[in-house]
Formats: structure tokens, sequence, C-alpha cells
């Protein structure tokens, strides 16, 4: 019920506060619920995955996300300094179906949000909720060290409950993947996203 | 396909649940408990005022209608009816999402509990934390677009258990009256009580 009565938060806020304060306040949720779920360590990649894997990790509360261990990112060096992950389930989907049985549409807001930050702060938006879930995983990496380097979280492609898709492609450009793999991948996950070493040299930079 | 078969499908994503607590606590931290409590009221009533009205031509009919979970007042909880009147909540609807943050992020804020004492003193006594402002203002917005037999149906909170434990039960001087409305005793509700997340009632006039 919790989620359903946030959702018309979103619409009187937004009409209150307009779209903007909306973000503003979205933003600042996701950096809070991040800093409130700790600091995390690991050995290396193969501890961070296992936890991830298992469900320890403060990326695992969106639900079951997939370490794609052949999607490695490497560095000018041909080190490992990433991988990519894929969520199976956007964590706004039993949300929208359960507003859809109860209310009958989403709200205009859900619409004008998302389309307020891809305008204004970057184009990787599907629904009003990415605002949130995107910010807390760039937190949550800045929380976690793995081999004692801290992480950095990119957003790469979402898929939205209507079908509609985003591609960071800047971002995928930085870590050398091709556009078109990671759109292949959003026939079977929601969102998908790249966690590295924070100030890595990637091939993809170098290049540019 | 039933409400209750369709709750039964799909969980709320615990990240969504704990995302809408912090939500709420930086609303807190800007406005204080009474612009807290101000948003879940309104955020309860148009809710309540987005899902469609309903009309039953007799109690019976709209009693049906509740446990199954297809009336807009119990579409997001399991219910059972103790008598015609008193409708039992059996799980807190808010418990999931209460678990999700204490296990992920630790003590539940104490501001849910301020705003809850700061709405008991200037709306109505009957909430133990900030999730019974939002289900209960939802109740009574919701019971507002109901009609059974031609009348608007009233709804009344009797008790509740949150699920931190606290239980709050209506005033003393108020339970008399509501429990001659429910048709239970005193200790019937505190036999319901041990099992069940809420009492209320729902009549018309």
């Amino acid at each position: 019920m919790l989620d359903v009565a946030l959702v018309s938060l979103i619409q009187d806020m937004s009409e209150k506060a307009g779209v903007e304060g909306t973000i503003q306040y979205w933003a600042r949720v996701g950096e809070s619920l991040a800093k409130r779920m700790g600091k995390e360590a690991y050995m290396g990649w193969p501890s961070f995955n296992v936890a991830l894997r298992e469900g320890r990790t403060a990326f695992s509360i969106e639900g079951d996300v997939s370490a794609l261990t052949d999607l490695a990112i490497t560095d000018v060096d041909g080190d490992v300094v990433g991988y990519i992950y894929a969520l199976k389930v956007c964590v706004f989907d039993p949300t929208i179906d359960r507003i859809r049985y109860s209310v009958g549409s989403l709200p205009s807001a859900d619409r004008a949000v998302a389309e307020e930050y891809n305008n204004s702060v970057r184009n990787t938006a599907v629904c009003n909720f990415c605002v949130i879930h995107q910010r807390f995983r760039e937190e949550v990496a800045k929380n976690i060290v793995i081999a004692d380097q801290p992480l950095d979280c990119l957003q790469l492609a979402n898929r939205g409950y209507t079908g509609e898709t985003k591609i960071a492609e800047d971002s995928l450009r930085r870590i050398s993947i091709d556009p078109e793999y990671v759109r292949s991948l959003l026939r079977n996950y929601a969102c998908v996203y790249a966690i590295l070493m924070k100030g890595a040299r990637l091939r993809g930079e170098e290049a540019e | 396909m039933k409400a209750s078969q369709r709750k039964a499908l799909k969980d709320d994503n615990p990240f969504v649940d704990v995302a809408a607590y912090l939500f709420l606590e930086d609303i807190a931290d800007k406005q204080g408990a009474s612009g807290m409590n101000n948003y879940l009221v309104s955020l309860a009533t148009s809710l309540a005022n987005s899902m469609p009205a309903e009309e039953y031509d007799t109690w019976d009919q709209f009693v049906d209608s509740l446990q199954k979970g297809e009336s807009i007042i119990t579409t997001f909880e399991t219910i059972i009816m103790a008598t015609s009147n008193c409708v039992v909540t059996t799980e807190c609807p808010f418990e999931k999402g209460w678990q999700e943050y204490t296990k992920r992020i630790g003590s539940f804020s104490k501001i849910h509990y301020e705003v809850a004492e700061y709405y008991n003193a200037t709306v109505k006594p009957g909430a133990s934390d900030s999730q019974c402002i939002i289900h209960q203002t939802f109740r009574k917005a919701a019971a507002e677009r109901i009609k059974v037999g031609g009348k608007v149906l009233r709804y009344a909170q009797v008790a509740a258990v949150s699920p931190g434990s606290n239980k709050t039960v209506a005033p003393d001087e108020w339970l008399p009256i509501l429990l001659a409305k429910s048709g239970i005793s005193h200790t019937m509700l505190n036999m319901i009580l041990r099992n069940n997340a809420c009492v209320w009632i729902l009549y018309t006039e």
C-alpha cells in the first residue's frame, strides 16, 4: 500500500513544488538511503560478485541482480576493473501493476518527472522512479571498496513498463561495449549498469 | 482475476518501500511532525480520491466485496469480518515495508512515532505510527466514496497494533460506543488483537 500511496504523493508534490522539486527530493532520498545502508569492503571482484548473488550487498535491495561475468570491463593494461550487472525486474514494476489494478492509471507526474530528468539531468529515465534508484546506485558505489579501491557506477540501459528503452551511449563508449549488445540484454533484463573501479584508465577513454 | 489473487502474485519491492519511508523522513527533516502529518493525510486522501467510487444495493453485497478485496477500501489489505460491521485486518499492509526498513536500515526512525502523537493530539486518536495515519486517513476518504443502499459509508477506528508492536486503542470515553456499533465485547477485542493487526468498523447512518 505504501508504494501506491507514494505515487499519489509524487503527483501531489509535483503539483505543489513542481517536477524539479520532486527530482530534488528523489535524489536526496537516493543519497540518504545509500548512506544509511553503510559501508562494505571486499577482497576482490569474485567475493563482491558472490555477495551480490547471495543478496548481501546494498545493491541487492533492488532485487534479483545478475553479475554478467562474461562482460568484464578492462583497463588499458587489460586488467579487469569492473563488470556489467543486470536487474531482472524493475523495482517499480510491482507498484505499477498494483496502481493499474487499484487506481486505473499512473498519474501524469510519473511521465513529467521522467521527462524533466531526461532534459535537465541526463537522458536515462523511463519513469519517475529511475531518478531515485540511479542516484542510489551511484551513492552505494561510493560506499563500497574492492581490494581497497572505491567504486563508480554507470547507468547503461533500461526498459520501462511500456517497452520504452534508454541506452546511455556515452557511458557504453567509455567501457567499450557495443550499444546493440546491451540493447539485446534488455530482452531479458529491465536495467543494466556497470560497476567499476573509480579512476580506472579505461580503453574507451584512451581512444577518445 | 480476483483482487486477492492479484495481491498474492506480486509483493512490493523492498527498495520502493524503504525509499518511501525515507522520502517521508526527508519531508519531516524540513517541515517537522506537523508538515509530515499534512503530507501523510494529503497523500492518503488523494490516493482514495483517485480510485473509482462504488455503490452497493445491500449491506450483504458490500460485505461480500469487502471480503474478496474487491472494494477500494480493502484493496490493500486482507480482512476477516468479526461481525457484519466489525472488520479485522489480519496483517498490516505496511508490515513488509517496516520489516525491510528495520532489516536494511536499522531502528524505525522516531519521527514516525512523533508524527502519530501529533496526529492523535490534533486530528483524531488512534494512530500508532506514521503508517496508521496513511491507512486510517485512506479508509476514511475511501468510505466517503462508497454508498450502500444509497447512504454514504462511515468508518471508525477501534484499535491497531503496529508492526513495531505498539498497541493503540480508541480513548476510553469512545470505546463503549464503538464496541456497541461493532458488536464485539472488550474481551473479544483483546482476543482479536492478539493475532491480528487492526480492528475497525463500517456502518451507515
